[in-house]
């Protein structure tokens, strides 16, 4: 069995999982990354820190004892065994304050490489640890996004918001920016200690498109890499969704809000060098109930009216009032229609219109009339098809970006 | 028959020597009335700067106080009627510390009674402004959530909210200015409980077929989550 090490002093390599009740899973979690550490980087003193926040389940315990046959993978044996650490967070429950008590231990021990990793995952493999650290300790870059195959149906608000978002804004073709997973270098943990973030969005789901952004933005060697299929467990079916939205899309605002100088002459995009070996892979299905997306997306034209014409004019609002009429099939929500949207959302939000909580919570029933239109559209696409489609949009907020540009005003209106 | 002119000239000696002694308070107190209406002049005029320059207006266009204020038939800018209440805040204070000057006994009983009651007259009117915007931020925040958790009557829960919390505050500012305390605090109850009761009867009466509807669907939504192969769609 491993050994267990609160006195660990230094370590090249610093792999960090947040976790909280994740038993069932977490044992897999450790198991991989140890013998990813062990296969590719067997003379590294590498480090497990897992940051728990107060599981009940015996996640830490787990995570001290899960062990596999070493001697059934490997030939040789390891020159420096990864030492594991489990440490309670202090600060806001939430990833974002797990990732801090991450990036304090990779501070404190000097690591030159870390990486992130979930602690529900399923497919995780030992060669996701090399995908997120070579590029780091080989190749000199500072941050490593992770590029997965995912359902045509998932991951929504990467795709109709943040990635396109963020591809217009920075100019960095980034496929997930809020995947979860990542790789990055001593240098930019310790940038991310000095922020002073921690009571805010960040510290809990908007830490993912904070990682991102502020790497992008202060100039970090970005790349990504492509690690197969995310499965993971199912997620808390009480997580609400707008709490998720307003998490992600305020902290993402907050950086457009920081970062304007730096966005607001760039035009067009470019690719980030990429990693890994592109493959298909079998996704399981999704369910989705677009009924009842579409239900509540009316809901709100009727009951949430005064709020989005205060918002995003008589022009915009208009046209929402005009689809919400088109019945089952055919309705659809244009990807310039929801591009001015979110840019106008942008824009009030910078100057602060209405307080910051409602403003994203009200973006909910137009993201879902925007989910529902896309899963109509992509539902006879392949996944090829369906990331066209995204594409497509994300060439429109490329578009459409000299209006973000000329309607923003320093400190508001 | 000395006497009788002392007597005759008494009442004009002691009125002329009220008179002499009563001026100077009379100056007094035109002094202060004109200072009252120079300080309240300068001070307005300060004020528009500095609410000019925090953008005051367009705060008040965000919360919702010009709404507010239009509602009341208001059309002045709410700097200019912000600067115009205080400018005649200013100048009736200074008219009462003024009138003081007379030291006549009534007038500074009255006076005395003036300013026992401005703390709370104040402090009604900062209860009914915190407790309008209070009223209008949760009302909009039920009104969102509601819409959210795709609740039909998303508008009407809005504005019951609103509705009960306006009369919170009325009967709290009416409880600061002791205006019939025992009254309001009666008519409080009665309407507060009778709002609850009614909407209890309805609920209880008039939607019960809806909350059977409720009910049933997410029976049904229950089922078709089980019966459904696959997982549910991931947002992030």
């Amino acid at each position: 069995m491993l050994e267990m090490t609160e006195h660990v002093d230094k370590a090249d390599i610093l792999i960090g999982i947040a976790s909280f009740n994740n038993a069932r899973t977490i044992g897999h979690v450790v198991k991989a990354v140890d013998a990813g550490l062990m296969k590719y980087f067997p003379d590294r003193k590498a480090v497990i820190v897992n940051s728990d926040g107060g599981s009940t389940d015996g996640t830490p315990d787990i995570v001290r004892t899960a062990t596999h046959d070493h001697a059934a993978i490997f030939l040789s044996h390891p020159v420096y065994p990864a030492h594991r650490i489990s440490i309670p967070y202090n600060g806001i429950p939430g990833k974002g304050s797990a990732f801090r008590a991450i990036f304090q231990k990779a501070v404190e021990m000097g690591a030159e490489a870390c990486c992130v990793v979930d602690a529900d995952l399923r497919s995780i493999t030992p060669e996701w640890i090399e995908l997120l650290l070579s590029p780091i300790m080989k190749e000199g870059f500072d941050f490593v996004a992770p590029f997965y195959s995912r359902h045509k149906y998932d991951g929504t608000i990467t795709n109709s918001i943040v990635y396109p978002m963020t591809q217009a804004l920075y100019g960095k073709r980034i496929r997930q920016p809020i995947g979860g997973e990542f790789g990055f270098s001593g240098k930019l943990a310790a940038f991310y200690l000095t922020q002073n973030v921690w009571e805010s969005h960040v510290a809990r789901f908007g830490i993912d498109i904070w990682m991102t952004t502020e790497a992008i933005a202060n100039d970090f060697k970005v790349c990504q890499t492509f690690l197969g299929a995310k499965i993971h467990d199912p997620r808390d079916p009480g997580a609400d969704l707008s709490d998720m939205l307003v998490q992600v899309v305020v902290t993402l605002f907050n950086l457009t809000e920081k970062h304007y100088e730096k966005w607001k002459g760039i035009k067009g995009s470019m690719d980030v060098p990429a990693f890994g070996f592109r493959y298909h892979v079998g996704l399981e299905p999704v369910r989705v109930n677009i009924e009842r997306m579409l239900g509540i997306f009316r809901t709100g034209i009727r009951d949430l009216g005064p709020i989005w014409l205060k918002i995003l004019g008589s022009g915009d609002f208009g046209e929402i009032e005009a689809i919400g009429k088109l019945s089952g099939k055919a309705f659809r929500f244009p990807p310039k229609l929801w591009t001015g949207i979110l840019y106008d959302y942008a824009i009030a939000y910078h100057k602060r219109l209405i307080s910051s909580e409602h403003l994203i919570k009200s973006l909910l029933p137009l993201y879902l009339g925007k989910t529902a239109s896309f899963i109509m559209e992509v539902e006879d696409m392949d996944n090829e098809g369906a990331e066209a489609e995204i594409e497509r949009l994300c060439m429109e907020f490329g578009e459409k970006k000299e209006y973000l540009v000329n309607n923003w005003r320093e400190g508001g209106a | 028959m000395e006497g009788f002119v002392d007597v005759m000239f008494q009442p004009l000696e002691d009125f002329w020597r009220g008179f002499i002694s009563f001026v100077p308070n009379l100056l007094v107190m035109i002094f202060i009335f004109i200072l009252g209406f120079l300080f309240a002049w300068v001070i307005g005029i300060l004020l528009k700067r500095v609410l000019a320059v925090v953008k005051f207006d367009i705060w008040c266009d965000r919360v919702g106080l010009t709404a507010l204020i239009r509602k009341g038939d208001v059309w002045a800018k709410p700097s200019e009627v912000f600067v115009r209440i205080l400018y005649w805040f200013l100048v009736i204070l200074f008219i009462m510390i003024g009138l003081t000057a007379l030291q006549l006994p009534t007038i500074d009983n009255l006076i005395s009674q003036f300013f026992v009651y401005i703390p709370r007259a104040f402090s009604a009117l900062l209860i009914l402004i915190a407790g309008y915007l209070f009223a209008g931020f949760l009302s909009r925040a039920v009104l969102i959530a509601a819409v959210n958790s795709g609740y039909h009557y998303a508008k009407i829960l809005a504005e019951a909210v609103r509705l009960l919390l306006v009369v919170l505050i009325l009967a709290m500012a009416l409880e600061q200015l002791q205006i019939a305390p025992g009254i309001v605090v009666a008519a409080f109850s009665l309407l507060f409980g009778g709002i609850v009761l009614a909407l209890a009867i309805a609920f209880g009466v008039g939607g019960i077929d809806a909350a059977k509807r409720i009910i049933e669907k997410g029976g049904e939504e229950k089922k078709e989550e089980t019966g459904e192969k696959g997982r549910d769609i991931e947002h992030l």
